[in-house]
């Protein structure tokens, strides 16, 4: 037996042997291999030798060819712009979330901590758990991102690169520092002492922010250029990272990124809602997306402000820059702007107002509802109105010119300015009657602490009125300055009435809050405000950006690319469009993901124990 | 039949987005491409100057972005109707022309009263004109309220060619408080 196992094993062997010579004899031929006999028998042709000739004057000439370094590579189908401009979009978009919701989830972690409520800590652990995927989208987005960048714009990120590579390096081991702190401050959430909990989590938003800040000097720089010489040689790496406009749009970032967070979470939470199937499911996210959109309004309403800090900064650096914003191409995209942040603060208030139905005794706000609604369409008009219109050769001649001889004067400053102030006014004051509609205060000078926050918003309304009216009557260096006063009569206003508020509420009466007693139609306008503000925060993106037109770095580098133009706004909003919608499919993903994470887990607050859990 | 809830969501988000296209599609299109090298040859007669120059203030120079002929009333920069009169009185020492090259190479000298300053230097980038870019725009200004007398062999003060320019005077006259028409910084640019 043992015989016939050694020849069967020799006749294989033998015949892998042949396969194995057969095979390098196949290989001969392909490599065009003779040996030496072979040539002195058959004298290569002509045609043979002409071929070979060739081929080695190929070889020559492609030793001999010198490196050129490419500036441009061409993205097939939608264009380089467009690719880098979606990628470097769908990134931003899920680092404002990575970075916002640490923001309020320690914040509310903190709540819970202090008053020991540990409802606040579980709610700050489900915003948490919505973190995890989405890291892992930003990292791979920005990869994406950063390959295309340097497959397609070479020349510009070798540029960069000269300016800014000493920031590299703390910029990845901060992303490294962040992982640990995130995946620590998530998964060790039952595991550490909540002290070093929270100090987790405050190293987590310490270390994102950094990023951000970091991030935020390149792409500021390419707007608001500093530290370089007119031919873009360095001079100084700090310089050029503590641009004109790297600090404005640090906080208007951080505020824009929790206003957009908390919306986003507050999504989630709706989603959640219209899925629950027990009213304990239907009370917690109510609850939870009620948190959200407290956290979205709360960063939307000073954001304005924020804005108008980065506005003054890109004048103070450049006026044929801020000039291309608000009066040149790109004039008319803050008329969209308009329509969506008009729609944010419509649908912010009409989400407050259904709110009002789930406390008992806010029947005696309801009759103020339809004054406040008068006012914010009001508002909403204004400033969605144009300075110039479109208009028929007959009809300009009719007005006397591109603008409306009465609507016309709507379309400046003075209003606009006026109409966003107000509009921030009335929707605080949404916010306090729904705060208000679950306490009755109690205090002894509740009627006179109610007629001086009465006065207080009366001030500052007049102060918003008087100096809008005003701007009418004088030159424009003048005009520019009453922002200031109108913007701080109403932040003020809002402070102080909070304050006032806080103490005038303390051992108020409560009355019951019906968590999950509130329409289904509140929650798709929870939806809708993250759609928004997502789709807000892609056109923002696209102006802060194209405010460079045909400059990689305004006025240093130019754009050679054929992508080197300013695209139509329509153009513009259907790429931003598409970006929203690819990034909310995304979203489905890492909300599916988080959502498979808590099937263990429901929620175990019970409705009564929900009540009073508010803002 | 009850639509699923992500349908209903997946709906409501393609509809949002679907209105806000909308409203971007109803705003005036412009497509902003790069300014084009303008040619100019040495035999441009002065008409042709005042036609590149008007061309180049509604483009290349951006000067109507800020700027306007012949509106009054609260502006934010000064309105360039009669500049050219205006133009060889309004400084002590200055004709028309070196008035109007020093506004265009040096805007921040001179400031008319009641405006703010921030005329970027157009010779510069990102305008970057050059200096028969501006001498054309000079042209085109002498015709607002006066008569062209620009050509391709006039010497432009501030300008490559011109071999002195005024400018140490002008700073004088800043210096000594008889140039600046405010206490402001305030520029008047090309007016």
């Amino acid at each position: 037996m043992k015989k016939s196992y050694i020849l069967i094993a020799l006749v294989v062997l033998l015949a892998g042997a042949g396969v194995v010579s057969e095979l390098a004899t196949f290989m001969d031929g392909r490599l065009a291999y003779e040996s030496p006999q072979a040539i002195d028998h058959e004298a290569p042709t002509p045609r043979e030798l002409a071929l070979q000739e060739q081929a080695a004057e190929a070889t020559k000439e492609a030793q001999e060819q010198p490196y050129v370094e490419e500036k441009y590579r061409e993205f097939p189908v939608i264009g380089s712009r467009v690719a880098v401009w979606m990628a470097a979009q769908l990134h931003l978009l899920f680092a404002a979330f990575v970075l916002a919701v640490p923001i309020f989830a320690l914040i509310i972690e903190l709540i819970g901590y202090k008053t020991g409520d540990k409802r606040y800590d579980d709610l700050a652990y489900e915003f948490t758990k919505l973190l995890s995927t989405a890291f892992s989208f930003t990292a791979t987005l920005g990869a994406l991102l950063t390959f295309l960048l340097i497959a397609l714009y070479p020349h510009f990120m070798n540029y960069l690169m000269h300016v800014f590579s000493p920031t590299f390096l703390p910029y990845v081991l901060l992303f490294f520092l962040e992982a640990v702190f995130l995946y620590s401050y998530y998964y060790g959430w039952h595991a550490f002492s909540k002290r070093v909990h929270l100090c987790l989590g405050l190293g987590l938003n310490l270390v994102g922010t950094a990023i951000m800040f970091i991030a935020n000097a390149w792409l500021t720089f390419m707007m608001t250029p500093a530290g370089v010489a007119a031919s873009g040689a360095r001079i100084s790496t700090w310089e050029a990272v503590t641009n004109y406009t790297w600090m404005p749009i640090n906080i208007h970032r951080m505020i824009a990124n929790v206003a957009f967070g908390g919306s986003v979470a507050a999504a989630y939470a709706a989603f959640q809602f219209l899925k629950a199937k027990t009213p304990e499911e239907r009370a917690h996210y109510d609850w939870m997306g009620y948190i959200g959109n407290f956290v979205a309004i709360a960063a939307l309403l000073p954001l304005p402000f924020a804005g108008y800090w980065l506005a003054s900064e890109i004048y103070a650096f450049s006026q044929t820059m801020g000039l291309t914003m608000m009066g040149g191409a790109f004039s008319w995209l803050f008329i969209i702007q308009a329509i969506l942040i008009g729609n944010l603060f419509l649908a912010a208030n009409y989400y407050l107002w259904l709110g009002m139905g789930r406390i008992e005794g806010a029947e005696r706000f309801r009759s103020y509802i339809k004054y406040l609604l008068i006012v914010i369409t009001g508002c909403f008009l204004v400033w969605a109105t144009p300075r110039s219109i479109l208009a028929t050769v007959d009809e300009v001649q009719a007005m006397g010119g591109s603008s409306h001889p009465a609507l016309g004067f709507l379309g400046v400053m003075s209003a606009k300015n006026t109409a966003v102030n107000i509009l921030i006014l009335t929707t605080y004051i949404s916010f306090l009657l729904y705060r208000r509609s679950g306490r009755i205060p109690t205090v002894k000078w509740a009627k006179a602490g109610n007629a001086v926050q009465f006065a207080i918003f009366a001030l500052a309304a007049t102060t918003v009125l008087f100096f809008g009216i005003y701007g009418y009557f004088v030159e424009a260096a003048v005009r520019i300055k009453f922002s200031v006063p109108q913007v701080g009569s109403v932040l003020a206003a809002m402070i102080l009435v909070t304050v006032i508020d806080i103490f005038l509420l303390r051992g108020a009466k409560e009355t019951e809050t019906r968590w999950g007693q509130i329409s289904n139609t509140s929650q798709y306008v929870l939806i809708f405000l993250a759609v928004t503000f997502t789709w807000l925060m892609g056109l923002m993106g696209y102006v802060r950006s194209g405010l460079r037109q045909h400059w990689h770095v305004y006025g240093v580098i130019r754009d050679t690319s054929p992508d080197a133009f300013t695209p139509t706004l329509g153009f513009a909003t259907k790429v931003v469009s598409v970006t929203v919608l690819i990034f909310f499919a995304f979203l489905g993903v890492v909300f599916w993901l988080a959502s498979l994470g808590g099937k263990h887990g429901k929620p175990e607050v019970a409705v009564e124990a929900l009540d009073g859990g508010d803002v | 039949m009850q639509i699923p809830v992500p349908l209903k969501v997946a709906i409501l988000t393609i509809a949002a987005t679907g209105f806000y296209t909308y409203v971007g599609q109803l705003v005036p299109q412009k497509e902003v491409h790069p300014p084009e090298v303008v040619e100019m040859s040495s035999d441009l007669s002065t008409a042709d100057l005042v036609e590149i120059g008007e061309g180049i203030m509604s483009g290349k120079g951006l000067c109507f972005t800020c700027h306007t002929v012949g509106k009054s009333g609260a502006l934010r920069f000064p309105d360039l109707d009669g500049v050219a009169i205006r133009a060889g009185s309004r400084r002590p020492g200055y004709d028309e022309l070196t008035y109007l090259a020093e506004s265009l190479y040096h805007p921040d000298v001179f400031i008319v009263e009641g405006f703010s300053a921030g005329m970027p230097q157009i010779s510069k980038p990102p305008i970057g004109l050059t200096d028969d870019e501006i001498r054309a725009v000079i042209a085109y200004l002498q015709t607002l309220g006066g008569q062209a007398t620009m050509t391709m062999d006039t010497v432009v003060p501030f300008s490559a060619a011109a071999p002195d320019g005024p400018l140490s005077a002008a700073s004088e006259a800043v210096d000594d408080g008889t140039a600046t028409g405010s206490d402001e910084a305030e520029v008047e640019g090309a007016a």
